[in-house]
């Protein structure tokens, strides 16, 4: 099966900044994936690239086999609104949802307005004045009642509660079981999203850090915490991610899933196992790569 | 219900394995769907769908053509089986090793558990008896 | 083709951008201009500048179909072509009819002896010397001009930034300042005048049609790498 989204190479410098450095990934379709990272580390800079609203450097991308700038054929299956859209001046949502019902080919009527009720959204009033939350709905209910066939949610629940947040994540997953569709999810939220994303794309400074699925990942880590001797015995032979210490009381975070036994051996020498959240490997995982980057930087100088 | 740092499709199948087991889903009844159990856990239907994926190649459930999932007959006493062997390894050996911190024997543990097992016993029957 | 049409349909969304405000802003306009006219005392014909009110608006919004029109029409996965085409297609649509505006405000000052107060906002005896088409091409090609400087002043701001659209601010205003220094300097202010009448204002507004295109191909050429 030919990927949606081919990504080769990718590279993108500003004068002072890599945005995105040497990125390459490709993506079957017809799945919900994460798009994670640290704010400014290229989720949103490769997300513009895909859609032709911003230019690469070097590399090349290809969106259902083809280029996408200029590619009406392609653009018209993609829905991008960016965590700080734009809208018209003097626009109002109604407005908003009118184009939007003009350029999407799958746009739901029905769909919409079950969700401005979910989101109790003003729709008479200019977009310049509403909330942030309110801001996000609209960007949301676009993303989510075009049933693009590729839909991009750039940071979607900023401004937004935990309830309103909990309307998303359950109306996406209602769509997405009744149209299945490629969903390209970006968040920093990470615990907030892992159960509903198939496949987890970690981005840090330009680069990927993982891309795997979000099961295999899971059980990727886990936590000892007991007697710092002992448990610095236990984990000389792995690698080690994090280290805290309170007294005699290590807490050590390692790469690697323990089987059965190990697990056995563990507990009998009176440590405790602690799982590791994706949030938490995630963190531990980029805490690694920047510290282990600033090393090299300071080598090569 | 749903625990950090294990595969989510793998606890998806035991939270319909531990129905089989208690009754609440009874063999030849019809399983929840993938969109159910999507809805219900609030995670990706994929994700449910390997769990199903993974009962059915277990032999606990299978497909009626049309229809849906539904449990196979002799999945309750298959899953007792299973855990009944794995048993000791989830239950026994935390047991034990938590013992040993407390300075608990293992004939302590024996006398801790009859006595227990009997405290038990006698609350069923009395909540059986009508008052 | 249907989607460049829906680029017009999504411009008019608001019908205020294009419609409302620009014709109520020539309406206050111009009761301002009658209301003034009829405190001036005295026979003679009154002429005025009010009909220029509204050409200030196409600007603005012409301004704003790039800074926010158009990052919008990205989330709406409009090409970047389509939307161009869209929006001059509308700007020509939207200064038709303030043309056709101006020739019906000609035509009720004609008929009404300057609103009773011989005073004019629209019949300028110059601007209609070549009848009333004439009158509609110089209207039609100063919205659209008003509108294609502002969508070329953002555009070129928003691709090149905002040192290259300051420096070129500058060096337009200088020219313009060098080139009105050089008629005075040399004393050509008469020739030039007899030029311009000779041209008259359907002329000019030829010309204006040429300036118009260039815009545009310039704001094109810039617009191909803008971001949203």
């Amino acid at each position: 099966m030919t990927a949606v989204i081919e990504v080769n190479n990718l590279s993108k410098h500003y004068k002072d900044k890599r945005a995105l450095d040497n990125v390459s990934l490709s993506l079957e379709g017809d799945a919900i994936y994460g798009l994670l990272g640290r704010n400014g580390a290229g989720k949103t800079t490769l997300m513009s690239i895909l859609t032709a609203q911003n230019f690469a450097t070097s590399g090349d991308v290809k969106v259902f086999g083809e280029h996408p700038y200029e590619n009406a054929r392609v653009l018209s299956r993609i829905c991008f609104v960016r965590e700080s859209q734009k809208y018209p001046d003097d626009a109002t949502p109604r407005h908003a949802f009118k184009a939007a019902s003009l350029f999407f080919t799958n746009w739901d009527q029905e769909l919409a307005e079950q969700l401005i009720k979910e989101f109790q959204l003003p729709m008479k009033q200019t977009i310049k004045k509403l909330s942030r939350g309110q801001l996000s709905a609209v960007g949301v209910i676009i993303g989510l009642a075009s049933r693009a066939d590729i839909t991009f949610f750039d940071e979607p629940y900023l401004g937004l509660d935990a309830v309103a947040r909990q309307i998303f994540y359950d109306r996406l997953l209602e769509d997405y079981s009744e149209h299945p569709r490629t969903i390209i999810l970006s968040s920093h939220l990470i615990d907030e999203v892992a159960n509903l994303i198939e496949r987890v794309i970690v981005i840090d400074d330009g680069k990927i850090l993982l891309n795997e699925e979000t099961d295999a990942v899971r059980d990727r880590a886990v936590t000892v915490v007991g007697d710092s001797a002992e448990v610095d015995a236990w984990v000389a032979s792995r690698e080690v991610l994090h280290r805290d210490q309170l007294g005699r009381v290590a807490s050590v975070t390692v790469l690697g899933a323990l089987s059965s036994e190990e697990r056995a051996q563990v507990t009998a020498s009176g440590l405790d196992l602690a799982p590791v959240s994706l949030q938490q490997l995630i963190v531990r995982l980029t805490q690694k790569a920047s510290a282990e980057s600033g090393a090299e930087n300071q080598e090569v100088r | 219900m749903i625990e950090e740092g294990k595969a989510l499709f793998l606890q998806i199948a035991e939270q319909i394995e531990d129905s089989i087991l208690d009754g609440s889903l009874e063999e030849e009844s019809k399983a929840p769907s993938t969109n159910e159990l999507a809805a219900f856990y609030r995670i990706n239907p994929a994700t449910a769908a390997k769990g199903v994926a993974m009962l059915t190649d277990k032999g606990v459930l299978y497909k009626r053509r049309g229809i849906g999932m539904f449990v196979q007959s002799g999945a309750r006493e298959l899953l007792l089986g299973e855990r009944r062997s794995a048993f000791a390894d989830r239950y026994i050996d935390p047991l034990l090793a938590e013992a040993r911190t407390l300075g608990l024997g293992a004939d302590d543990l024996a006398a801790l558990l009859r006595e227990r097992a009997a405290v038990a016993a006698s609350a069923s029957t009395t909540e059986g008896n009508p008052a | 083709m249907s989607r460049t049409l829906n680029v017009i349909r999504l411009q008019l969304i608001n019908k205020q951008t294009f419609i409302w405000v620009p014709l109520i802003v020539l309406a206050g306009a111009t009761l301002l201009s009658v209301l003034i006219y009829a405190m001036i005392p005295g026979g003679e014909p009154k002429y005025g500048g009010g009909g220029q009110a509204p050409l200030w608006v196409f600007f603005a919004v012409g301004m704003t179909a790039m800074t926010l029109t158009f990052p919008f029409s990205q989330a709406m996965s409009i090409t970047r072509r389509e939307f161009f085409v869209g929006t001059l297609i509308t700007a020509v649509l939207g200064s038709a009819f303030m043309g056709v505006l101006f020739l019906i405000g000609g035509a009720i000052e004609l008929l009404t002896d300057g609103y009773g107060v011989n005073g004019y906002v629209f019949h300028l005896p110059w601007l209609w010397e070549a009848g009333p088409l004439g009158a509609f091409i110089v209207y039609f090609t100063l919205a659209l001009f008003f509108f294609v400087v502002g969508f070329t002043g953002a555009t070129i701001y928003k691709s090149w930034g905002a040192v290259v659209i300051t420096v070129v601010g500058v060096a337009v205003g200088l020219s313009l300042i060098g080139i009105i220094y050089l008629i005075t300097r040399l004393e050509l202010w008469e020739q030039v005048w007899i030029g311009i009448l000779d041209f008259g204002a359907l002329g000019l507004a030829l010309w204006g049609l040429v300036a118009v295109a260039v815009l545009a191909g310039i704001s094109f050429l810039a617009f191909r790498r803008a971001k949203p």
